[in-house]
């Protein structure tokens, strides 16, 4: 048998950060993670909560997706918006969202949302801020509807209306002015579709699509795209050559494999049933 | 004796062990890691590395001083007894395994998942 059974645990593997703080200092940078530059926003209206994200994926300079998703499931009752390291936001909040479905199997319960942000906040501490995942949580459970930030260091907030990621201060611009208590589900629709904007349009780290999230003790209303102020324009005129446009001087066909074709007729045999 | 994350330098920093860095054999594993350069192994290490591989040790032992003053010494030894059960006192017949199904159970690993479950 082997002299030394090591066990293997799971989990991140450093062995690569020797060999990369050496390619650092020769020059050659690590890739850029795909970000999500980003807007998104809560709040807390009469019967529940509102949440609202644009749609832009950045890679440093380029758009890397034009229409992503970054609103995330975690329960049936509670949804997380997140900004950030794309990979990091969408990794942290599946993982949460299988620990709480474990946890309500063992519980028999509805979770509550101050559950999944004490997840969070452990998980993110845990690691120091090197995940890179600023989240937005919101959710109504039995107490109530509750809205939580939460830092890549693990820090939370609870408050009334949050906006995160690189247009958080034009989002909050709108809040600040206009957020009032116990709004109702229009007003407060418009109130998050209006904040967004004001990321989509002053931004550059965010663009695209508005999608809303809206969360009451009855239901969730996922309304992905709920508003599309970046429509690419139609073209209007067409950039196709007409056939005949090019004048055809020569014509050469050279066949590179000889095709033939060759009929079987296959008469099939009377059955032998002796 | 309360601590609640582990340090961020190795407890045996600046010293360098073969089995860092060993294969099935017990031998430096150049396929996985290079050629073997003792500087490397001494320096250099990710700030996360240590924190994460002491995480549930540290936890642990939190957890057994934090029984000791509550309850008395009693309860860590019935702790560190159960834990003792699962891991040294096994049947001859059982096979040798990497995964300890008896010590996830009183981890509390059986009702969670962590990176470690599907990183692997």
């Amino acid at each position: 048998m082997t002299s030394r059974l090591q066990q293997t645990k799971g989990g991140f593997n450093f062995d690569n950060h020797v060999r990369n703080t050496m390619m650092e200092g020769k020059g050659m940078g690590i890739p850029k993670a795909t970000k999500t530059g980003t807007t998104i926003v809560g709040l807390i209206y009469k019967d529940g909560l509102v949440l609202g994200a644009d749609t832009r994926a950045t890679a440093g300079p380029i758009v890397a997706d034009k229409n992503c998703e970054k609103i995330h499931y975690l329960a049936p009752n509670m949804y997380c918006c997140g900004a950030g390291t794309a990979a990091d936001t969408e990794m942290t909040t599946a993982l949460i969202s299988s620990q709480l479905e474990l946890h309500r199997l063992s519980t028999g319960r509805q979770a509550r949302v101050v559950t999944a942000m004490t997840m969070l906040k452990q998980m993110l501490f845990k690691y120091q801020g090197q995940i890179g995942a600023a989240l937005i949580l919101g959710g109504v459970d039995i107490n109530g509807p509750h809205l939580y930030t939460i830092y890549p260091h693990g820090s939370t907030d609870k408050l009334p209306y949050v906006t995160m990621g690189s247009g958080s201060l034009a989002a909050m611009s709108v809040f600040e002015s206009r957020y009032k208590p116990d709004m109702s589900r229009e007003e407060g629709i418009a109130l998050v579709q209006d904040a967004i904007e004001a990321g989509i349009f002053n931004d550059l780290g965010s663009g695209s699509n508005v999608d809303v999230v809206v969360i009451n003790s009855e239901k969730v209303e996922v309304l992905r795209n709920y508003a599309r102020p970046n429509e690419r324009g139609v073209k209007e005129a067409s950039y196709k050559y007409q056939r005949g446009a090019t004048e055809i001087l020569k014509t050469s066909i050279r066949n590179l494999v000889d095709i033939k074709e060759t009929v079987n007729i296959h008469t099939p045999e009377a059955m032998d049933i002796s | 004796s309360l601590r609640l994350a582990p340090s961020s330098k190795a407890s045996s920093a600046g010293s360098a062990s073969v089995l860092d860095t060993s294969n099935s054999y017990g031998l430096h594993d150049t396929m996985r890691f290079g050629m073997r350069q003792i500087a490397s192994e001494v320096s250099s290490k990710h700030p996360l590395e240590n924190r994460l591989a002491e995480w549930d040790n540290t936890q642990m032992e939190l957890k057994m001083n934090m029984a000791r003053n509550m309850y008395g010494m009693h309860a860590p030894i019935k702790m560190a007894m159960e834990r003792n059960l699962v891991t040294k006192a096994r049947g001859p017949s059982m096979l040798p395994q990497r995964s300890n199904l008896g010590l996830d159970i009183l981890a509390g690993k059986d009702e969670s998942i962590d990176f470690e479950d599907f990183l692997n």
